[in-house]
């Protein structure tokens, strides 16, 4: 289609309201909150652009695959259904079900984890190191260097830099790395896709040093559009196949549905080795599900074989590209820092420098999040020091690499309407950037604390 | 062997908006079916199944006030609606004031399991489950059994088999010292034991134990609300008192629960961990977001934490349960009056078949009750679960199998799913096969995964 209007190639079935609330009504509902965005109840919260995760509006194909959910217990249809698409789709030999990616996450670096083993990632994401710091081993993260630049257009600023991969596996030793993890598209890197080539030259390196490479790939969908679309030999293949052909370089692969499987529950963990699936299949019974369920209903393992299908449509990856673009161009227009270019599935801002009167000690992320909640209602996430931070002995911050804050789009949620709200309220930010004030960390905890920790402006 | 006269009828308190067609397949399709699942019914799959009484876990239909529940799913990450829900209707009818959503019971297990048990703890309860054991084990910990003596008994008729031994309760605490015990670990309607009740006077009792010697209990309550009708028909006192009342009391003399909402709470999916302490609910709220999800969802989409909610509601009306339970006996008592060895008395979810005494001239080690499963799928369709010495799995010592007193053969009934005339129809069969019961040959094991054998496990027949 030749119009400039971003199509949106679906029609509303069901909507769900949203409350409108005053500023005074805010300031209330995050003091309840401790100043943590996490903590707010969704009711409270206009435009929720938290994350882009379980949050995806279903189609009315998938709900009547709700309705035909098989929930024996063993051997489900849903299952095979389930199963069928994915093995499609992945051509792994061995796919267990999991309730949701973390758990994929979890049983897979149990086994290959442990003290003295290193995993290495383009980033890894927050979930991902806290899984694999639990079990003792270290998560290194080497970013191509253009990553670090915020303003810099590169076109696949989610690489992986594979001179230090090489330099890393040397000096640690192969037998010592737990395995590569290349996650498409790099969240935590600002949504930024990963090239191809990219993911060759990591199964040479991974072949040659005898290392299992994995993907993280729960928005691998969006990734296959970035590389049809800026990666040359490509421009021909459907985004399924280039899909296909970036699992076809990895042993196997982790994937959060609530992502691009455009599901509210669901994962799975992809293996070729036919022994570390049976020993994964071991743990997920224990803690996850029986080998054809894993903990999810089977009328989730149907929505799932609709959602992964649906994710690939040509229509669909276009309107999703364009309208998160569409919301950071006019962002980027106002002159707010932004990463860029646009990543898929979020735009990200660079709050250390809308914020330069905030030091990184005083979390001007968290600072900007609360700023979005009080003046617009919309609900963000800081990707930064509250998230990826750690302490010194002397409990002095060791900074994330950047202050970024998320605002991830839910996928066919909102409106284009929508979005040029938020546009407005960024207006508001820009006005009063001057008078925000930082905030100090009151309570939290040892993992992952950025999900309940309790924050006061200084 | 005495004719029962059932009182009052069970009719289902509701009708049916939906249906679900079932396949009917012949005996030519099922003889290689089993064979190629290895004999085990795990690995059959649903489409050549008939009748599915494999578990009544997650098997439930739910009602159409839980779907319109599910349309109002709240699937924002953080804070969701639905957790708010959830949270009231536990507090409502449990009583207990901290809870987290698991994705599954499991999952509630897993974490409390990590939180409480030290290694060389030891974890007293009324028999063994599977998954529950497993954890307390996979924490270092070692399960001690101290149900009475009549649950290993599948013809003794005494009402409350899921009893603790109160004296064998007190001896091993003297022996192992209080401080080794960091929990007593109470089922309610003891699924290993055939469904069977424990009564309020034991738990009472039990309170009262655990007080003095500081320890606590945690609640295995996925089916309190069966229990609660079997305290309500046959414990004096409780005549009068409501389903719901009832539950509320047996959670009041607990400090906290692990639940498997897939069976009484009448969902497909989803759990929670209970708690009345508030720091070991802070330690299990940073734990659930490694394991499961953020402590406001824990694994679950919104629309399941609603359809939770709602459920809890339905599971404690007395008219429910009354169907629900006579359903049950329906089944059970027709099977006794036709002198097929079941466990008596019948239990709250399902019928438990006597496979020693249905196949004697099988031996332990060709597996009886996993036989017996085999035949009634081959003769039907209808399938069930073994629950014996496979289940059992091995000592975690000497690697020796396990053999529990009782080898049962499981007939789970789903919650509100199969009519009267399904449960005629696996009556006839499991007569049938009884008829043919002295040309049953039993199995041998192929292949044994370390972990929960039974679920997938393979035979061949003899």
């Amino acid at each position: 289609m030749s119009y400039k209007t971003i199509f949106e190639p679906f029609k509303i079935k069901s909507v769900e309201p949203i409350y409108v609330t005053t500023e005074e009504q805010r300031k209330e509902y995050l003091k309840n909150a401790f100043n943590n965005p996490f903590l707010l109840e969704s009711d409270q919260v206009m435009i929720d652009l938290l994350t882009d995760s379980g949050t995806s509006a279903m189609s009315a194909n998938q709900w009547a695959g709700m309705m035909r959910g098989d929930e024996s217990y063993a051997g489900a249809r849903s299952w095979k259904n389930m199963h069928k698409v994915i093995k499609d789709l992945t051509g792994y030999h061995h796919i267990l079900p999991t309730h949701q990616g973390r758990a994929a996450e979890r049983i897979l670096y149990t086994l290959l984890g442990g003290k003295g083993k290193t995993f290495i990632s383009n980033t890894h994401f927050d979930t991902t190191r806290a899984n694999i710091e639990y079990t003792g081993a270290e998560a290194i993260d080497i970013p191509v260097p253009e990553s670090l630049h915020a303003k810099l257009i590169h076109p696949f600023k989610g690489n992986m830099d594979v001179e230090k991969l090489e330099e890393i596996i040397k000096e640690k030793g192969p037998e010592n790395i737990g395995c590569v993890i290349l996650t498409v598209t790099n969240n935590s890197g600002g949504g930024q896709p990963v090239s191809m080539q990219n993911a060759k030259d990591i199964n040479f390196i991974c072949k040659k040093y005898d290392v299992k490479f994995f993907l993280d790939c729960c928005r691998i969908a969006e990734n296959s559009y970035f590389i049809k679309h800026r990666e040359k030999e490509y421009e021909n293949k459907t985004y399924k196949e280039i899909a296909q052909e970036m699992f076809s370089l990895a042993d196997g692969a982790i994937m959060s549905l609530k992502k691009d499987g455009l599901v509210n529950m669901g994962g799975f963990l992809g293996i070729e080795d036919e022994k570390l699936s049976e020993k994964c299949s071991s743990l997920l019974i224990i803690t996850e599900g029986f080998t054809t369920y894993g903990g999810l209903s089977g009328r989730d393992m149907e929505a799932i074989a609709i959602g992964l299908v649906e994710i690939f449509d040509a229509d669909y990856l276009l309107y999703r590209i364009k309208s998160t673009a569409y919301l950071g161009e006019h962002l980027d227009k106002m002159g707010i820092p932004l990463m860029l270019p646009i990543g898929g599935h979020a735009v990200y801002i660079d709050s250390k420098e809308l914020y330069p009167h905030i030091p990184v000690d005083q979390y001007p992320g968290q600072a900007l999040v609360c700023e979005l909640f009080l003046k617009g209602g919309i609900r963000a996430v800081e990707i930064g020091s509250v998230m990826f931070g750690k302490y010194t002995d002397k409990h002095k911050l060791i900074p994330a690499s950047m202050e970024l804050v998320r605002l991830a789009i839910p996928r066919r949620v909102y409106t284009q309407s929508h979005l040029e709200y938020v546009i407005e309220v960024f207006e508001k930010i820009l006005e009063n950037k001057n008078n925000v004030k930082g905030m100090e960390i009151t309570f939290e905890t040892l993992f992952l604390r950025h999900f309940t920790a309790h924050f006061k402006q200084l | 062997m005495t004719k029962t006269f059932i009182k009052h009828s069970w009719a289902e308190p509701y009708k049916i908006k939906m249906v679900e067609l079932l396949h009917m397949t012949t005996k030519e399709e099922r003889v290689p079916a089993i064979k190629e699942a290895g004999y085990n019914t795990f690995l059959l799959k649903s489409k050549d199944v008939y009748i599915d009484l494999l578990t009544d876990s997650g098997t439930s239909a739910m009602s159409d006030e839980q779907w319109a529940g599910m349309m109002v799913g709240d699937e924002a990450y953080a804070g969701s609606e639905n957790f708010y829900h959830l949270e009231d209707a536990i507090k409502k009818y449990y009583g207990y004031k901290y809870i987290i959503p698991t994705h599954q019971g499991r999952g509630a297990e897993n974490i409390i399991s990590r939180i409480m048990i030290k290694p060389g703890d030891v974890i007293p309860g009324n028999m063994y489950f599977t998954t529950t054991r497993l954890h307390q084990e996979l924490a270092g910990g070692t399960f001690a059994d101290v149900i009475i003596d009549e649950a290993h008994d599948p013809d003794n008729l005494f009402p409350f088999k899921g009893n603790v031994n109160l004296e064998k309760l007190e001896t091993l605490i003297n022996i192992t010292g209080a401080d080794k015990i960091p929990y007593l670990s109470i089922a309610t309607a003891v699924n290993m034991a055939g469904g069977q009740p424990i009564s309020m006077e034991n738990l009472k009792q039990l309170r009262k134990l655990s007080d003095k010697y500081g320890i606590k209990i945690i609640h295995d309550m996925t089916r309190v609300a069966e229990n609660a009708y079997f305290i309500q028909q046959k414990e004096n006192g409780y005549s009068g008192k409501s389903i719901a009342e009832i539950v509320f009391e047996i959670c009041s003399y607990t400090d906290g629960a692990t639940m498997s909402a897939k069976k009484d709470a009448l969902v497909n999916i989803g759990g929670f961990l209970a708690m009345n302490d508030e720091k070991i609910y802070e330690e299990a709220r940073n734990l659930v977001v490694v394991y499961e999800g953020l402590h406001t969802y824990g694994g679950l989409a919104g629309r399941d934490m609603e359809a939770m909610a709602i459920g809890i509601a339905e599971s404690v009306n007395d008219d429910h349960i009354r169907a629900r339970i006579g359903q049950v006996e329906y089944l059970g008592h027709k099977l006794n009056d036709s002198g097929i060895p079941v466990v008596m008395p019948i239990g709250g979810h399902g019928v438990f078949l006597n496979a020693k005494k249905f196949l004697p001239h099988i031996t332990r080690s060709n597996y009886p009750a996993q036989t017996l499963a085999a035949e009634i799928y081959i003769d039907s369709g209808v399938r069930s679960m073994e629950r014996g010495i496979v289940s059992a799995g091995r000592d975690k010592v000497s690697g020796k199998e396990n053999a529990p007193e009782l080898e049962l053969v499981r007939l789970t009934i789903p919650r509100r799913v199969y009519t009267q005339a399904h449960m005629d129809v696996i009556a006839e069969s499991i007569e049938s096969v009884f008829a043919n019961r002295e040309n049953i040959k039993g199995l041998k094991m192929l292949y044994e995964p370390k972990y929960l054998r039974f679920f997938q496990a393979r035979f061949e027949k003899l």
